[in-house]
């Protein structure tokens, strides 16, 4: 997971020279986050909600169901899953986890990490940016001199947490075949 | 004849219910100090055993367990259950540069009650290592088989009998058609129903877990079993430890809470695994545990790489026995150390452990797990610390004293990895596989075996490009006679602090390069009836 000291201290250079074009830019775009389906969420902010509204879309493809009604309540279930999962993670991983989605807000004051290098999109509506952001991310090289490994350890962070909440979650089954655990009573003789 | 029917009945729980004594550390509010003539750290495989053998000789036992105490009625075949409740850091421990997952159980039974039942005795080729190389005494093959047999016994290891699933059987038809050996598993189970579901806890108390075994076996001899508690750290007095501090792990169970208690014993045995023990005693902060700064060091892991193979039939690997056939050819062909060692087996292949043990996202992940019926997935597990520049791992402590690993893969196994995805992908288009794709950062689904092997030997053999996991954490206190190079001597007891032992897996000198479940029942069963001996 990324680690606030090693991001600091490796785009501490660059980061100041690019800090001057940063605030040119306009600051991103957040999306609103979906409702919350009754669950009261204590990881995910509702900026983060956002941003993985639009991410579990580019990230789960064509598993997700094709009803549209159905690919909404699932993402949303998603990101319910997403909570739960976090919060029984040890709390050092939980930190590294808040620091990366405060890297995908492009929050340039507590991440430290300018767009330019990390390349989150600007705003989260066009699924081809939000793509690009996660093969840049995918493909980065571990021994990269500005990031280390950790666009890289962030993108496989992201894809893990949110596949084992889609393919934990029994709506899923269908499009990968399965037929879910086996029912014990139809074993007793 | 009416026909009585079976059920699958939760004894265990109702164990508890008749009186075994059990305090759920989370729930407690008093900081007592407890007495006991041995106070174990783990319940896994190693303190599992310990405990029955020492509490049937008279002996008062506590076994302290970080994990909850979950039996087969929470045993639901359910992944997202699971994992965050059975498993070290819900099953998302990695090393320090997150290249290698690793995968622990965290539960009353440790790795036993998640494991997938393979059993296998300790190589004599690494007995033979440890004794001519490593400088420890004891562990020729005829001092070590008589604790096979028990231990065989004990656990009711057998051949197993039913035809493999379809996932073990590609691997059986590829080696046969390569004419490379292979053979069946034996695992530790009784009346199992085949369902596949062993990574996820046991639902018919079939495997023969120490939760359902020799922890019940030492409940039923007054033993006392303190769950959702982690050792913190030893108290010494003149070289002797007067008490081991405990830490109740909040109710969510992930983290520790503020509420401490103690306990005094006459003994203390660690047996919290790999990572674990060393962890306890770097926590101690006190030089006479670690005079030669050895602790954790030689934490060895197995290091696996996947590949994935699209079938022409039906697979289903999620069902039957997760792991029944096996290869060492890999392994009994590369003794001379020349080239690293694998061995070759099957994972189960439940829908959320393939989602993420699968390279990529977007359309390449879908498309995989759309064909996942069809899904065949070997492995192969480096048979590290036997060569020179295979040294293995080193535990740390994080600054909220919870441990990591640093592990640097050497070039002498990445190229073993290299080997072994070559080995897989020849195997499973021996197989009939219809396409096969390494688990690569950098590869593609290849639908020929020319195409497989040109890209196989171009890949990169990087950390965080083949993706890696491990589920056989070893070492880090190792045994040996030479106190300058090992934690432990021969018989399991630290070398300085006399009234401590280390009865787990991380005593090995080296990876078992086999399962190491059966190792770590034989080790913790010889060296307690030595204790029991001593102290009985
Ligand atoms: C998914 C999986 C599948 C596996 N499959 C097989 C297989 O088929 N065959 C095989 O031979 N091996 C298998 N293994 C490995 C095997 O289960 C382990 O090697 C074995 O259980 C290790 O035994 P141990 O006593 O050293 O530690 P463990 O069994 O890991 O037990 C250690 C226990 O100590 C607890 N603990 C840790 N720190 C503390 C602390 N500070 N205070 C209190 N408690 C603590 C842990 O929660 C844990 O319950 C598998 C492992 C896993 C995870
Ligand atoms: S395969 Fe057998 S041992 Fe494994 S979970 Fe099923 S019944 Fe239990």
């Amino acid at each position: 997971m990324l680690t606030r000291r090693s991001l600091l201290k490796k785009s501490a250079v660059s980061g100041v020279t690019i800090l001057a074009f940063e605030t040119c830019l306009a600051s991103p775009t957040i999306p609103p986050a979906p409702e919350d389906l009754g669950h009261h969420f204590e990881f995910l902010s509702l900026q983060d909600r956002g941003i993985l509204s639009k991410l579990i879309p580019v990230i789960l493809a064509d598993s997700l169901p094709s009803s549209l009604d159905e690919a909404e309540l699932s993402i949303k279930e998603i990101i319910i899953g997403w909570d739960i999962a976090v919060l029984g993670l040890p709390i050092l991983t939980q930190t590294e986890l808040k620091r990366l989605f405060e890297v995908m807000k492009s929050n340039f004051i507590l991440s430290m990490t300018p767009r330019l290098i990390t390349g989150v999109p600007s705003a989260w509506e066009d699924p081809s940016e939000i793509e690009n952001f996660l093969n840049k991310w995918r493909k980065s090289e571990p021994d990269n001199f500005i990031t280390g490994n950790e666009l890289r350890v962030g993108y496989m962070g992201l894809v893990e947490i949110t596949v084992a909440c889609w393919y934990g979650n029994p709506r899923s089954w269908e499009f990968c075949g399965y037929y879910g655990p086996i029912n014990l009573n139809s074993l007793i003789p | 004849m009416v026909k009585s029917k079976k059920k699958f009945i939760d004894y265990v729980s109702k164990g508890f219910e008749k009186g075994w004594k059990h305090i759920d550390a989370s729930l407690v509010t008093s900081d007592e100090t407890l007495e006991a003539d041995v106070v174990i750290v783990g319940s896994g495989a190693g303190g599992g055993n310990t405990a029955e053998i020492l509490a049937q000789v008279g002996l008062y036992v506590i076994i302290v367990e970080e994990g909850p105490l979950k039996t087969s009625n929470d045993f639901r075949m359910k992944e997202d259950e699971a994992y965050s409740m059975l498993y070290q850091e819900s099953a998302s421990r990695q090393t320090r540069d997150r290249g290698i997952k690793i995968f622990q159980g965290r539960m009353v039974g440790g790795g036993t009650g998640v494991n997938w039942t393979t059993s296998f005795r300790t190589p004599e080729t690494t007995l033979n290592f440890w004794v001519d190389q490593m400088g420890v005494k004891g562990f020729s093959e005829s001092e070590m088989s008589p604790w096979f047999e028990w231990v065989e016994k004990r656990y009711k290891i057998q051949s197993w009998s039913l035809p493999s699933n379809a996932n073990n059987s590609v691997l059986e038809t590829g080696c046969t058609r390569l004419g490379i050996g292979w053979g069946k598993i034996k695992r530790n189970v009784v009346g199992c129903q085949n369902l596949g579901y062993c990574g996820t806890g046991c639902p018919t108390n079939a495997k023969q877990s120490t939760l359902i075994t020799t922890i019940p076996g030492a409940l039923k001899e007054g033993a006392m079993l303190i769950s959702k508690a982690r050792a913190e750290n030893f108290e010494i007095k003149n070289g002797r430890i007067i008490s081991l501090k405990c830490l109740s792990m909040t109710k969510r169970g992930n983290a520790p809470s503020k509420k401490f208690f103690k306990i005094r014993a006459k003994h203390y045995v660690l047996a919290a695994g790999g990572i674990g023990s060393p962890a306890v005693l770097l926590r101690s902060k006190n030089k006479i545990f670690n005079p030669y700064g050895i602790v954790g060091k030689r934490t060895f892991l197995h290091p696996v790489n996947l590949s994935g193979a699209i079938m022409p039939f039906e697979v289903f690997g999620e069902y039957g026995a997760p792991q029944t056939s096996f290869s060492d050819h890999y392994i009994d062909t590369r003794l001379d150390l020349n080239k690293s060692g694998f061995k070759l087996e099957c994972p189960p292949l439940q829908p959320m452990l393939v989602a993420t043990n699968l390279e990529g996202h977007g359309k390449f992940h879908s498309e995989i797990m759309r064909k996942r019926p069809f899904l065949q997935v070997l492995i192969a597990l480096q048979r590290d610390g036997f060569h020179p520049e295979s040294i293995g791992g080193s535990v740390f402590l994080k600054k909220d004293g919870s441990p990591g690993l640093d592990y640097t893969v050497s070039s002498y196994v990445w190229d073993g990895i290299r080997d072994a995805f070559h080995v897989m992908a020849d195997i499973q288009f021996a197989a009939g596989a219809k396409s096969v794709s390494p688990v690569h950062r950098d590869a593609a689904i290849y639908k020929s075996p020319k195409k497989a092997k040109e890209a196989i030997s171009s890949l990169p053999m990087e950390i965080l490009k083949a993706r890696l996991f491990s589920a056989h954490v070893m070492g880090g206190c190792p045994m040996g006679e030479d106190p300058e190079k090992s934690v432990v001597n021969s018989e399991g007891t630290h070398h300085e602090v006399e009234n401590l032992s280390v009865f787990d897996g991380s005593v090995f000198p080296t990876s078992i390069g086999a399962n190491p479940m059966e190792s770590i029942f034989a080790i913790s069963a010889k060296f307690s009836q030595e204790l029991a001996k001593k102290i009985g």
